[in-house]
């Protein structure tokens, strides 16, 4: 299942969009590059504030720590040298959340950490705001093994519902890469080895970035004909959502 | 005039002090590029790979149930840990009853679903200049909360088995023996503990030097004997300390923090230099506040050093650390791990 998408349609916003993947819908929102307040000005670089407020009640200190990875991730790909003195304000609005969220046994911020960050970017992305690389992120839940099945599989973004159906989880991975396989942000919880982390981060990656070999010439008009077909890879995909806003934009030009 | 420059340019070069203060980031680099040494050291003198040895002591508050004091270099912080009794009545009991005999459940669900362990972590004592006294607790210290109890609920460092107050109904022999269904054991009540951590001094590396001091203090804490008395109907606590219980914990995840320092900033938005950054161990405050990309790495080897499992990774921040870099730093906590072990031996 490929997440669902839409770009700037707050219209008081700068930038904005809307993803729903997995029963996750989250709304973003960025203003910027707007004033800052004296206290948080920096000479050098812009000031980058997040705000995710929940699907229910006001922020907890859950909200605070996702707010904290959000920061330092987002800080790492926004150019902010590039607009010194200026504020980046970004919104995450929870709007709802998978029915089974709370029951599925495992850490609740892991699992809407994912969702958060490819909200943040498509937001960042519909405000133009001057980023240095684009980031695709993904949950990966490894199955404790069971005398039936020795090695499980894991399973890439799963559903609330899978969750809690493969309960226990051995471990919960949350992997975010920048385009050109960087990993940026690596969150995981549970019990695990070395190696079986290496094994999440390779089909992390697989599925993030897209097949360095199609970037030639022939990969890019491979993906158009593919369209929602290519949506497997996270990049593809958000690529695929980027061309058809510009190409709304563009109507004009192509209707004469 | 002459002589006023000549006298004037000794004082172009800097002490250390106001060089680390005006510009912090070159004065890491020029430390850590410093030639002609093997392991160039840091500005606090420490190697990159080199961790601060904590020294722990326990039982430094009389009022508590645990409790002890953890020293990792320049950062002190204490921990307390105190019980409190919640009542059965209060909380629905019903759907955990079934666990109650076994002492290897899953029991995660019991303790978040009840909440009960309840961490806080006191950062504006004056411990940092950067958290000012008497205000709402900032947004670091709220991530530093989070970050202990899902450390807490993932390692499930504590069974509810111990926390559970049980009570047995005495078999009215003859009259009860039909009803043999009914369930023998009943829970009366949990204790919750309360686990506060102040910092007296931060010096970087807060989420290590908390963890331990509550790894310490959990060990530490000894519970009153607690009892439902029929007479009165509620519980009660005994007051010999010969009969207090000891928790006994999972495991001995310890976590081992690093920070990632860049080398030279990127300049017009070209892609920084891989080769020139550096994985500082267990950073200080100067350290923290100039990287940007930190990783922290939860490991115990508790059921022996080859089957070492790793509890948590947490990182962000930047690009630098991918796989090969991680499998060094996973390396490190289990160094870590051992001299961090034998340091809680040594106290208990």
């Amino acid at each position: 299942m490929a997440p669902e998408a839409s770009l700037s349609h707050l219209h008081r916003a700068d930038g904005s969009a809307t993803y729903i993947h997995n029963g996750y819908c989250i709304i973003g929102a960025v203003n910027g590059p707007i004033e800052v307040m004296r206290r948080d000005e920096m000479p050098e670089e812009a000031t980058i504030e997040v705000n995710v407020r929940p699907a229910a009640g006001v922020g907890s200190p859950k909200e605070r720590h996702l707010e904290t990875l959000l920061h330092s991730t987002l800080r790492s790909i926004i150019l902010t040298r590039n607009i010194p003195r200026t504020l980046v304000q970004i919104t995450l609005q929870v709007r709802s959340l998978p029915e089974e969220d709370g029951t599925s046994g495992v850490n609740t911020s892991l699992t809407l950490l994912p969702h958060l960050l490819n909200t943040a970017l498509l937001a960042l992305l519909s405000a133009s705001i001057p980023l240095r690389t684009i980031l695709t992120s993904l949950l990966i839940a490894l199955p404790t093994p069971t005398p039936k099945m020795k090695q499980p599989v894991p399973i890439l973004s799963p559903t609330s519902t899978e969750l809690f159906r493969t309960q226990p989880i051995a471990s919960l991975h949350v992997f975010a890469f920048s385009a050109d396989r960087k990993l940026l942000l690596s969150e995981s919880e549970g019990t695990f080895k070395y190696a079986e982390w290496e094994e999440a981060y390779e089909m992390a990656e697989e599925v993030c970035c897209r097949d360095q070999g199609g970037v030639g010439l022939g990969g890019g008009e491979g993906m158009e004909v593919d369209g929602e077909e290519a949506s497997a890879n996270l990049e593809e995909w958000l690529r695929g959502v980027v061309r058809r806003k510009v190409e709304v934009e563009q109507r004009w030009r192509s209707a004469t | 005039m002459a002589t006023k420059t000549a006298n004037a340019a000794p004082a172009l070069s800097f002490p250390r002090p106001i060089f680390a203060a005006l510009s912090p980031h070159p004065f890491l680099q020029a430390h850590l590029s410093s030639q002609g040494q093997a392991k160039p050291p840091r500005a606090n003198g420490r190697t990159a790979a080199d961790f601060r040895t904590p020294s722990i002591k326990t039982g430094a508050l009389t009022h508590c149930h645990g409790s002890a004091v953890v020293r990792v270099g320049g950062t002190s912080v204490v921990c307390g840990v105190r019980g409190e009794i919640l009542r059965g009545e209060d909380v629905q009991t019903a759907d955990v009853e079934v666990s109650a005999g076994n002492g290897e459940g899953d029991d995660t669900a019991e303790i978040s679903g009840l909440r009960l362990l309840v961490p806080n972590v006191e950062l504006s004592t004056g411990s940092t200049p950067l958290h000012i006294p008497g205000n709402a607790p900032s947004g670091y210290a709220q991530t530093l909360v989070t970050r202990l109890r899902s450390l807490l609920l993932s390692t499930r460092l504590i069974r509810a088995r111990d926390l559970r107050i049980l009570y047995t109904p005495p078999g009215v022999a003859d009259e009860m023996e039909e009803e043999d269904s009914v369930p023998e054991v009943e829970i009366k009540g949990y204790w919750v503990l309360y686990i506060d951590t102040v910092f007296i001094s931060l010096d970087g590396n807060a989420l290590d030097a908390a963890w331990i001091a509550i790894l310490a203090a959990l060990a530490s804490t000894r519970l009153p004997k607690a009892y439902f008395d029929e007479e009165l109907e509620i519980v009660v606590c005994s007051d010999t300390p010969s009969e207090a219980q000891k928790l006994e914990l999972r495991g001995l995840p310890i976590p081992s923090t690093f920070a990632v320092f860049e080398g030279q900033f990127e300049q017009e938005g070209e892609e920084y230099d891989g080769e020139e950054s550096w994985v500082l161990n267990d950073p200080d405050a100067f350290e923290e506040s100039v990287c940007r990309e930190m990783v922290c790495v939860v490991v115990d080897g508790s059921e022996g050093m080859n089957k070492m499992a790793v509890k948590r990774i947490e990182k962000s921040g930047g690009g630098v650390v991918g796989k090969d870099i991680m499998k060094v730093l996973v390396k490190r906590s289990a160094e870590r791990w051992q001299i961090v072990q034998g340091v809680l031996k040594e106290v208990e």
